[in-house]
């Protein structure tokens, strides 16, 4: 009747041409709840990150001196370092609910767990990226300088950021599902990897034997990488490592995978 | 056609996991429509899932040599925050009609008849729309076998005839799998029968055959319940030898008597206010909209909503639940007083 049946019946689609639209309905149909379904989703995506700045500049003009980020402006420091945050966060915390949330839709067998997670994720990225050039390009129209001076780099560290964030979305996924505490846990560690990560406030003065324990958190090891991709006199904290970064990070996607295929039809038949 | 060898499916949960399907064997050939019957509980729906493939047997195969449908029931399949029209799109893409979409919300829109409410998220559709969608959804692909759960119990009498309309409408190209207490949708639509009973299933090639092995069985259960006044608190019916279970249901299907047995229901049930079957009817449309509320409640916790937001989803889900201990404390209550009009007249019953 239809055309897309009108195939012969032993002849069925590919697992990757289900797989391909399985991603592109997921897809669509989160980009119009994520932007469309919220009063002022659009809004608030830009002005929410802006708003952070604003406070974090005027905290910063009282309480004067002292910190000095040494070769960077305070300004685009701090809104490299909330943007690359913001994205890892977000990775993180839109897989927290993206199985629980189209539980009704692994009615139609084609879908797997993995799908809203990835889907979301890639979203996720595609309007954090979006963002970031528009705050990009608003920085250098109020004269501030934001003009990356290794664009590879600073796309390079960006693209890790988010490769993490896919990383922990995938492994928290699982997790927050089986297990509802661990949801909790997660959105309560929130707050303090803010700080943790050295999103504010310059890690840099901190002495050796604490650094040594925050280097653990791989988040810092790519803001930096990506603050280094924007100013290129930029002192980043010692003990900066991009291998560390992408050990942890295929860690955590093949952790993630693994738990996906693993727990995949306990998550389904919740 | 369809090859379920060897199937067993457990649920693994808190308090102990019994098998709810055990060495389950059976060919549906192709073109052939079954209906399943069973007492609530008694592993249909499991089975019809486990057929669509939204999970998968502790044992055993299934084989699947056709393009099959998922569940179309009153629960599941829709995301409640979306409209008709984006969850119609999104099962359209999944289903690889790229180009097609316009075309299938178009025939959508027209089966399922809910008018300005295709535009309209899900959870504000009643029940009924809800399953016209589905319904409708499900029609719009030419699948080889449908599987229905429910999905006609709350329609309105138009929605049913177009609905059985549709199905015959495709037979010879497809056939139908459907869990029902309707008998005479059962009757009307289905040829062969499976009646599943303590996780075992039956195959009668005939459903009437099928119906009349699940009537001995309720008769059976309730002349016990009869006999033990008093001990009905606890509740659990009992169990007997399948074998000899179904030997009985054979023997009353040749004979012709479980009509009538049920003649005798409906004289002693029709002396009552409200019949037997009205109620049944109440509590089915009363569960489906606890169904309704239920998920919607779920949907809103799941979303993480603030209390204020969230609370009238969960009041509506207390009234639901309410109404629904209600028609079923009533349904007991008039079954009780039928047991009572049975025992009264054991020659209607067999014996």
């Amino acid at each position: 009747m239809l055309s897309i049946f009108t195939r012969g019946p032993n002849e069925g689609r590919s697992s990757w041409d289900v797989t391909r639209s399985v991603w592109y309905a997921m897809f669509m149909r989160e980009a119009i709840s994520r932007t469309m379904s919220d009063r002022l989703g659009w809004f608030w995506m830009i002005a929410e990150p802006a708003a952070m700045t604003l406070i974090m500049v005027a905290i910063r003009t009282q309480i004067k001196g002292g910190r000095l980020i040494p070769g960077a402006e305070f300004i685009p420091w701090l809104i490299t370092g909330l943007m690359g945050f913001y994205l890892v966060r977000e990775g993180m915390m839109r897989g927290l609910g993206a199985v629980d949330s189209n539980q009704a839709l692994f009615a139609y067998r084609q879908v797997q767990p993995v799908d809203p997670v990835l889907t979301r994720n890639f979203l996720e990225g595609m309007l954090r990226t979006f963002i970031f050039l528009l705050f990009i390009a608003g920085c250098l129209m109020l004269g501030i300088d934001m003009n990356p001076d290794d664009a590879l780099l600073a796309m390079f560290g960006w693209f890790s950021l988010w490769c993490l964030g896919l990383g922990a979305g995938l492994v928290v996924s699982v997790l927050g599902s089986l297990v509802e505490e661990i949801g909790k846990i997660i959105k309560m560690i929130n707050m303090p990897l803010l700080i943790l990560s050295g999103v504010i406030f310059p890690i840099n003065h901190l002495p050796h034997s604490i650094l040594e324990y925050l280097m653990y958190n791989p988040i810092i090891h790519g803001l930096e990488t990506l603050r280094y991709g924007f100013f290129n006199s930029y002192h980043v904290v010692h003990g900066t490592s991009i291998l560390y970064l992408w050990f942890f990070t295929f860690s955590l996607l093949a952790l993630g995978l693994l738990l996906h295929i693993t727990f995949k039809e306990k998550l389904k038949a919740r | 056609m369809i090859e379920i060898n060897g199937l067993y499916k457990r649920y693994h949960n808190h308090h102990g996991s019994d098998w709810v399907l055990r060495d389950i064997n059976l060919t549906i050939p192709k073109g052939v429509s079954v209906g399943l019957v069973g007492r609530n509980g008694a592993g249909k729906s499991t089975l019809l899932r486990l057929i669509a493939g939204m999970d998968m047997p502790e044992r055993g195969s299934i084989h699947r040599g056709c393009r099959v449908s998922w569940p179309i029931g009153l629960s599941g399949g829709f995301q409640g925050s979306m409209t008709g029209r984006q969850n119609v799109k999104f099962v359209a893409r999944v289903h690889g009609g790229r180009q097609n979409v316009e075309d299938i919300i178009e025939r959508v829109r027209d089966f399922a008849e809910i008018g300005e409410a295709f535009d309209e998220p899900i959870k504000t559709y009643s029940s009924g729309m809800r399953a016209r969608l589905n319904f409708g959804l499900s029609l719009a692909f030419d699948f080889d076998v449908y599987l229905s759960d429910e999905a006609t119990s709350v329609g309105d009498r138009a929605f049913k005839a177009k609905a059985s309309k549709a199905f015959k409408d495709k037979v010879g190209q497809a056939s139908l799998i459907m869990v029902s207490h309707g008998e005479g949708m059962l009757k009307q639509l289905c040829q062969a029968g499976v009646y599943l009973q303590n996780g075992r299933a039956t195959w009668y090639d005939d459903v009437k055959d099928a119906i009349a092995a699940y009537h001995a069985e309720t008769d059976e259960a309730r002349k016990q319940r009869g006999e033990q006044v008093g001990q009905v608190a606890s509740g659990k019916s009992q169990q007997r030898p399948g074998t000899a279970q179904n030997e009985l249901a054979l023997q009353q299907g040749k004979t012709k008597k479980p009509s009538e047995a049920q003649q005798a229901q409906t004289d002693t049930s029709t002396q009552e206010s409200e019949t037997r079957e009205e109620l049944e009817s109440l509590v089915a449309r009363r569960r489906a909209d606890f169904e309704v509320a239920k998920s919607a409640f779920e949907h809103a916790k799941a979303m993480q909503l603030v209390e204020m937001d969230l609370k009238p989803y969960q009041r509506r889900f207390r009234k639901a639940r309410n109404q629904l201990q209600q028609a079923q404390e009533r349904l007991d209550s008039s079954s009780a007083a039928e047991d009572a009009g049975d025992n009264s007249h054991p020659g209607s019953n067999h014996s």
